[in-house]
């Protein structure tokens, strides 16, 4: 079984990302679970069609005794989707919140064991112990990193690095969202390279997932022939066949300035 | 299928007993020799010192502000070296704490790089569960997983924590939005009642239904009941009850057991009926219940120590019932369950550790006491 997390900037196109290979997956008759870890439990949204499931602190705080069924959900061809969900921005504490929900479904969730991948979308960069807690509680083997060719995703994406690097956690590939940016493929494939890794993958930026996702569904499911839906499918299968990892080399500021200069 | 809501509790406001220091409790009761409480230097403060009386040490990382925002595993690591160089311990215990787990402190990543030659038990846990028997259940588990404690025991242990938090539900300090504190019925009228009853050649039953450790001040009301008995020349039949079964439960609380039944022995004083173990205050009174039934339902008064709200008032509704509890806030609740008479040990848990033979109690002495007057 695949336990895999996407980390990266914010707004950079994880849950995009994530949902497209869960659906990718899903196609090629792989059981797929994804686990929205952001409490704007937006992860598994195009995958549902738009819409929006319960979340596990949503129903933790409304005193119910949760069980799996109320908080898992099947979307696109089978994929299992949970929100974990959280609070309202500037209040609480969603790290713990992602401790929670996921100690919650550790015991009482069989999908966790019952899938052949599980992707993890965690937001932004792990900013507390909480955001860690999937790789920390030792449910998370694989790690991806994604950027675009831009000095700031890849600032983020190499501090994320060194957040693996101290968790002794690997790095299996970084994957490229493109925005456009001049050299883009060059400058993210040397900075996958330093690492110690490799580009796994280049994304265009293609109006079509935005099309997609405003009426609430995957690249994959709503526009399949597309070439942007080959991209994911070939990510996908890269993910799935991915046995080489290394402990990530973080560049340092300087570097990453000269890279993108 | 819609998920289903849990059974409404009463909202209830006054501060509970903290699962953090029930995970302290429960790692003494399995003779761990130091506990690392990760977390601020304040937290648990009075319960950790009481520990040390009872031979546990309690130490701790002491978080500051900058540990809350840069986390304290370097913290852990290095007090985790210290006490195996400093202590030489057997065990170790790891206790969380609510400020180490809600900012997602992994205590196991600390075992692993320190990576010591003795058990390490690490308990993820926190003050914020409403009925603090969910710490010493956390604590069970990794000991469980430790290896230190069998897989029969863990599920005798949970049974009895089970229905421990429902006995404080029903009659218990979890019975009610607020309890007023109350110091009881004054002990020399209870005293002077007692003697009375004896005096009168009434038949009495005394039960001890204590809490491990709490037996040994507990105890000594039983015994006082039956010295005074003897010491006025009283008629009264007198049964003894008590949760003093050797053969239950952890060994640390089995050996209270065998302390107390061989101060009593000492003391020529015959417990009549076993009705379970140190840790059985929860379901003993089930078999209290039934043997009054059996044999005993004569009787006119009873003396009940230690837990006295876990006792079923069923077959004592015809019985004058006096009972001594160390909670001040338990003194309602037995009233509203019919006890005529509700007396406080104050303070006797602390008084109770890091001890080995039956101790003195307030009450027992007022007895005592109020007997030799008596007399001459």
């Amino acid at each position: 079984m695949k336990q895999i997390a996407i980390y990266g900037k914010g707004g950079i196109g994880k849950s995009s990302t994530a949902s497209n290979v869960a659906a990718a997956c899903a196609d090629e008759g792989y059981k797929v679970t994804i686990i929205g870890c952001d409490p704007k439990s937006d992860s598994s949204i195009t995958l549902l069609r738009g819409e929006r499931i319960p979340t596990v602190m949503e129903l933790m705080q409304q005193g119910y005794e949760i069980s799996e069924e109320d908080v898992v959900f099947e979307g696109y061809k089978g994929v299992k989707c949970v929100e974990v969900g959280g609070p309202e921005p500037g209040i609480g504490c969603a790290g713990r919140g992602i401790i929670v929900a996921i100690k919650m479904l550790q015991k009482k969730s069989s999908v966790m064991e019952d899938s052949d991948l599980i992707i993890y979308d965690v937001p932004g960069d792990i900013v507390c112990g909480g955001f860690a807690a999937p790789i920390r509680k030792g449910l998370v083997n694989d790690t991806y990193v994604l950027t675009s060719g831009e000095y700031m995703p890849l600032y983020a994406a190499n501090n994320i690095c060194k957040g693996f690097a101290r968790l002794g956690n690997n790095l299996n590939g970084v994957i490229c969202n493109s925005r456009n940016a001049e050299n883009e493929e060059t400058i993210v494939k040397a900075f996958a390279q330093e690492l110690g890794s490799e580009l796994l993958a280049f994304i265009p930026k293609d109006p079509i997932v935005q099309t997609c996702e405003r009426a609430g569904y995957s690249v994959i499911e709503k526009q399949p022939d597309s070439e942007i839906a080959g991209v994911y499918r070939k990510l996908a299968r890269a993910i799935m066949g991915r046995e080489s990892s290394c402990k990530p080399r973080p560049l340092t500021d300087a570097r990453l300035r000269e890279l993108t200069g | 299928m819609s998920p289903v809501p849990l059974k409404k509790e009463p909202m209830i406001i006054h501060p509970r007993p903290s699962s953090i220091v029930a995970a302290l409790y429960t790692l003494r009761d399995l003779d761990v020799d130091v506990v690392i409480l990760h977390g601020p230097p304040g937290c648990s403060f009075k319960h950790a010192r009481l520990l040390e009386e009872d031979g546990l040490r309690v130490v701790t990382t002491a978080l500051d502000e900058s540990g809350f925002v840069f986390g304290g595993h370097d913290k852990l690591v290095k007090l985790l070296e210290k006490v195996i160089e400093k202590f030489d311990p057997k065990s170790i215990g790891i206790v969380g704490t609510c400020a180490s787990m809600i900012i997602g402190e992994e205590l196991h990543e600390a075992v692993l790089e320190v990576n010591p030659d003795v058990p390490v038990i690490e308990v993820e846990v926190h003050a914020g569960y409403p009925n603090n028997t969910k710490g010493v259940i956390i604590t069970l588990e990794s000991a469980l997983a430790a290896g230190i404690l069998s897989e029969e025991e863990f599920q005798r242990q949970k049974i009895l924590l089970e229905e421990a938090t429902e006995v404080e539900k029903r009659h218990g300090a979890a019975s009610k939005e607020y309890l007023e504190p109350s110091r009881g019925d004054v002990k020399y009228t209870v005293a002077k009642r007692i003697i009375e009853l004896l005096k009168e050649g009434k038949k009495g039953l005394t039960i001890l239904n204590a809490k491990k450790e709490t037996g040994y001040m507990f105890a000594d009301i039983n015994v006082a009941v039956n010295q005074v008995a003897k010491e006025l020349g009283s008629t009264s039949e007198i049964i003894n009850m008590a949760n003093l079964d050797e053969n239950l439960g952890l060994d640390r609380v089995r050996s209270h057991a065998r302390n107390i039944n061989r101060d009593l022995k000492k003391m020529g004083i015959k417990v009549h009926e076993i009705i379970g173990g140190l840790d059985e205050y929860p379901v003993a009174g089930k078999v209290v219940n039934r043997l009054i039934a059996e044999k005993y339902s004569d009787f006119d008064f009873a003396v009940i120590t230690g837990v006295p709200h876990a006792i079923p008032m069923d077959n004592l509704q015809g019985m004058e019932v006096i009972s001594v509890t160390n909670g001040p806030r338990q003194v309602l609740p037995l009233k509203e369950m019919g006890h005529e008479y509700v007396v406080v040990e104050i303070d006797l848990h602390p008084k109770t550790l890091g001890v080995s033979s039956i101790i003195e109690s307030e009450f027992g002495a007022t007895l005592r006491k109020l007997a030799q007057e008596e007399r001459t």
